[in-house]
């Protein structure tokens, strides 16, 4: 609109030779884009992309390290995971990569975005089991590997251990138990369950995905799931209807033991509150240990993963990839990418990030795990016994949150589950065509 | 701008005779400075590289399914389809509105009763005036965040104490309530804006009027409604125009309190839109911004005709 007033003033040629120029003048930020990398006196520049801004001081050090021995390699660290899209559409993409590996990096091995890794020696050393929970999201080509796990985090309920010892509460190991546990400190005038509902993601984390998880085979139903397409009915057996509904009631459950004006606590409030002793049991992955640990230097913490079931020998905890290692398939220094992946999984240097950040090491005989937070999910990870979080499994254009909040407040799940079906229909439908 | 220059150019022909003799004249373009038309041409060039392109492209991915990256195809009229049996869509635009019209109207009732204050000869008037106006320079976003803790956290003391059980929880947590709590803060933070049109208003007010009006007998009431109102007409058609067509596009103090929830409740479109750029959704997103767009564009030449018949130019 605004241009049609001096448009009519110009004659229409010179307009035309405008939008040309402005169009040549587009172009040349890209054509100077595609120039960059390969070798510069010798020295290689590596451009690499982490996830994690909180650990960027741990890779300063691991990069300092390598060129050390590496003279010929120069590594560049960039941390703004946000780069990442912007980078691809203008098709010039960092060298090596950690991503968190969920639907949205399941989404770039797809489009075949990443190298092919398995015929790295160092793919060997990577425990299988660890790598199937790479590979459960899909390979492209149905056999490539384009990720190397590289910090598996492990989330279940951190518990005051101060708190169930004052109460003689013993560590919960059927649901039952738990429930009991729940009534203990309740009855005691102790919050069972500390809530953070204002920040709806620590609701799918947490109770959803707990509970989901603990009973049911996500991986399996999403895998039916995927492969159904946009051909599912509400009706169909594949359905979130027909799958989700026994879990709900444990999910409100959860949700029940919490303290009054939970909806009005965010996670930085629960944290806050929580480290001052304020309830017994959160809701929580490893993230959350350190935060309360600089709260509260003198909390005794652990965690143990939530029995959903009244048979312990059916508990898992909810783990997923917190940091895995690709290569894009398009580097121009596809040798010195390869030599420092090498580096980044050598046991020096994968298991000391692991042991420092709470989390597990991907590597066949890596030690186990001494942090006394983690011991009550250890043997549980060793072992096999975990799940991806079925939020996980949900494309951003999905907003889970928001409707697993919505469920939390009304209670009302058949309305949730169908709503959550005809989404993911809706979803699907769009991005098959 | 174009609001000027489009009055200025569609009025005369509804004048009398001379008027269009001498816009022929200039028309001609030979006693044209060609002066303005540099002062004209690097906002026309920007503009069109910086707005008008960028959207025609988004006009155009909006007709594939393209993800903002990786492959893509044309599917045609595919995703303006889907958008129109998405009720998450179709929520967020029934929000939008009845957020963007109570709005309106509130923020309208309060800046006048200000302005109406201000103008009196009060106390401190200057003083006073100052803090009205502080609100207007404070980012909305922060506005918001200390809302946030407000409504969370003291509120829900406050009324504790005062035994008032309703406020006890806060209302960002309610999905019938949440949304007062955006009007209110985007109230608080607009009203100052109104306020100062509405001052200039009264101010343009001659107070011959009213001294006869005082002289016939008419009261306080009956000077506000048939003496001030219609004189300032033209200054409340402007805000009611300006603010609707701001408070359709309400994103950063839906972001700072409650962040579209809880559930679903408070996602205005403009949020849906921009959810398209993390999550994927572009193409799909894009063609949502088309709508929108066309849906705006037909209220502002709406507007743009009310504003014409009253004589109000901006």
């Amino acid at each position: 609109m605004n241009a049609a007033v001096p448009a009519a003033l110009l004659s229409r040629r010179s307009l035309i030779r405008a939008a040309g120029l402005a169009g040549a003048a587009a172009l040349i930020p890209l054509t100077g884009c595609t120039a960059a990398g390969g070798p510069r006196n010798g020295i290689t520049t590596l451009r690499f992309m982490q996830n994690k801004p909180e650990v960027v001081a741990y890779f300063n050090q691991v990069i300092k390290d390598f060129e050390a021995l590496n003279p010929d390699i120069h590594v560049v660290q960039d941390f703004n995971e946000g780069n990442f899209v912007p980078s691809l559409v203008r098709n010039d993409p960092p060298d090596v990569v950690t991503r968190g590996f969920a639907t949205e990096t399941a989404e770039f091995v797809r489009k075949g975005i990443f190298a092919d890794l398995s015929d790295l020696p160092v793919a060997k050393t990577v425990d299988p089991k660890f790598q199937d929970l790479v590979n459960s999201w899909g390979q492209y080509k149905g056999h490539e590997t384009s990720a190397l796990p590289f910090s598996v985090a492990a989330a279940g309920v951190i518990y005051n251990r101060d708190l169930f010892a004052a109460h003689g509460v013993a560590v919960p190991t059927t649901w039952d138990a738990f429930v009991a546990a729940c009534e203990t400190f309740k009855a005691a005038g102790i919050t069972p369950i500390y809530g953070t509902f204002k920040d709806a993601w620590t609701l799918r984390q947490g109770a959803f995905d707990y509970v989901t998880g603990g009973m049911l085979d996500v991986g399996a139903f999403f895998k039916d799931l995927m492969a159904k397409g946009a051909r599912i009915s509400q009706q169909a057996p594949e359905s979130f209807s027909n799958h989700y509904a026994s879990s709900l009631p444990k999910i409100l459950q959860l949700a029940s033991f919490s303290q009054n004006g939970a909806a009005s606590k965010n996670y930085a409030d629960g944290n806050a509150a929580f480290a001052k002793g304020q309830a017994a049991m959160y809701l929580q992955g490893p993230w959350a240990l350190s935060q309360l640990v600089q709260a509260n230097q003198d909390i005794q913490l652990g965690t143990f993963p939530l029995p959903v079931t009244n048979n312990p020998e059916e508990t898992k905890v909810r783990v997923n990839v917190d940091m895995a290692l690709s290569i894009t398939r398009n580097t121009p220094n596809r040798a010195a990418a390869e030599r420092f992946l090498n580096y980044l999984l050598e046991p020096s240097v994968v298991n000391t990030y692991n042991e420092k950040n709470a989390a597990f090491s991907p590597l066949i005989n890596a030690p186990a795990d001494s942090n006394p937070h983690l011991s009550g999910v250890a043997a549980h990870v060793g072992e096999g016994r975990y799940y991806q979080g079925a939020g996980t499994y949900f494309p951003p254009s999905i907003p889970m949150n928001n409707y697993i909040q919505s469920f939390i407040y009304n209670k009302n799940g058949e309305q949730f589950l169908s709503t959550v079906d005809a989404e993911w229909r809706r979803v699907a439908e769009r991005t098959a065509v | 701008m174009t609001i000027t220059s489009r009055a200025a150019r569609t009025a005369p022909p509804s004048q009398h005779a001379p008027r269009p003799s001498t816009a022929k004249a200039t028309r001609s373009g030979s006693r044209i400075d060609p002066t303005y038309y540099w002062m004209i041409l690097p906002v026309l060039a920007l503009f069109a590289f910086f707005i008008s392109l960028p959207a025609l492209v988004g006009v155009f991915f909006s007709l594939t399914n393209y993800a903002g990256y990786g492959d893509w195809k044309f599917i045609g009229l595919m995703n303006y389809v889907n958008i129109f049996k998405d009720p998450a869509v179709l929520q967020s635009y029934v929000f939008t509105f009845v957020f963007a019209l109570t709005t309106t109207v509130v923020v309208n009732v309060v800046s006048l009763a200000i302005a109406l204050g201000l103008n009196a000869k009060i106390k401190w008037r200057t003083g006073i005036r100052t803090v009205f106006f502080i609100p207007m320079v404070l980012s909305a976003l922060i506005v918001s965040f200390v809302f946030n803790y407000l409504f969370s956290n003291t509120l829900p003391v406050l009324a504790e104490r005062y035994g008032m059980t309703p406020l006890a929880t806060s209302i960002l947590a309610n999905e019938n309530l949440a949304w007062i709590a955006i009007v209110v803060v985007t109230v608080w933070q607009a009203a100052p804006g109104a306020t100062i049109i509405y001052l200039a208003g009264l101010q343009s007010v001659p107070s011959e009027v009213y001294e006869a009006a005082d002289l016939d007998g008419a009261g306080t009431w009956r000077q506000f409604t048939s003496l001030t109102l219609p004189l300032i007409l033209g200054y409340l058609v402007i805000n009611v125009i300006l603010g609707f067509k701001g408070f359709l596009g309400t994103y950063e103090i839906i972001v700072g309190l409650t962040g579209g929830g809880p559930g679903m409740a408070t996602q205005s479109v403009a949020m849906r839109i921009f959810s398209g750029f993390t999550g994927g959704d572009y193409a799909y997103q894009m063609a949502n911004a088309v709508i929108y767009f066309l849906i705006t564009l037909l209220i502002s030449v709406i507007q743009l005709r009310i504003i014409q018949r009253r004589g109000v130019s901006l």
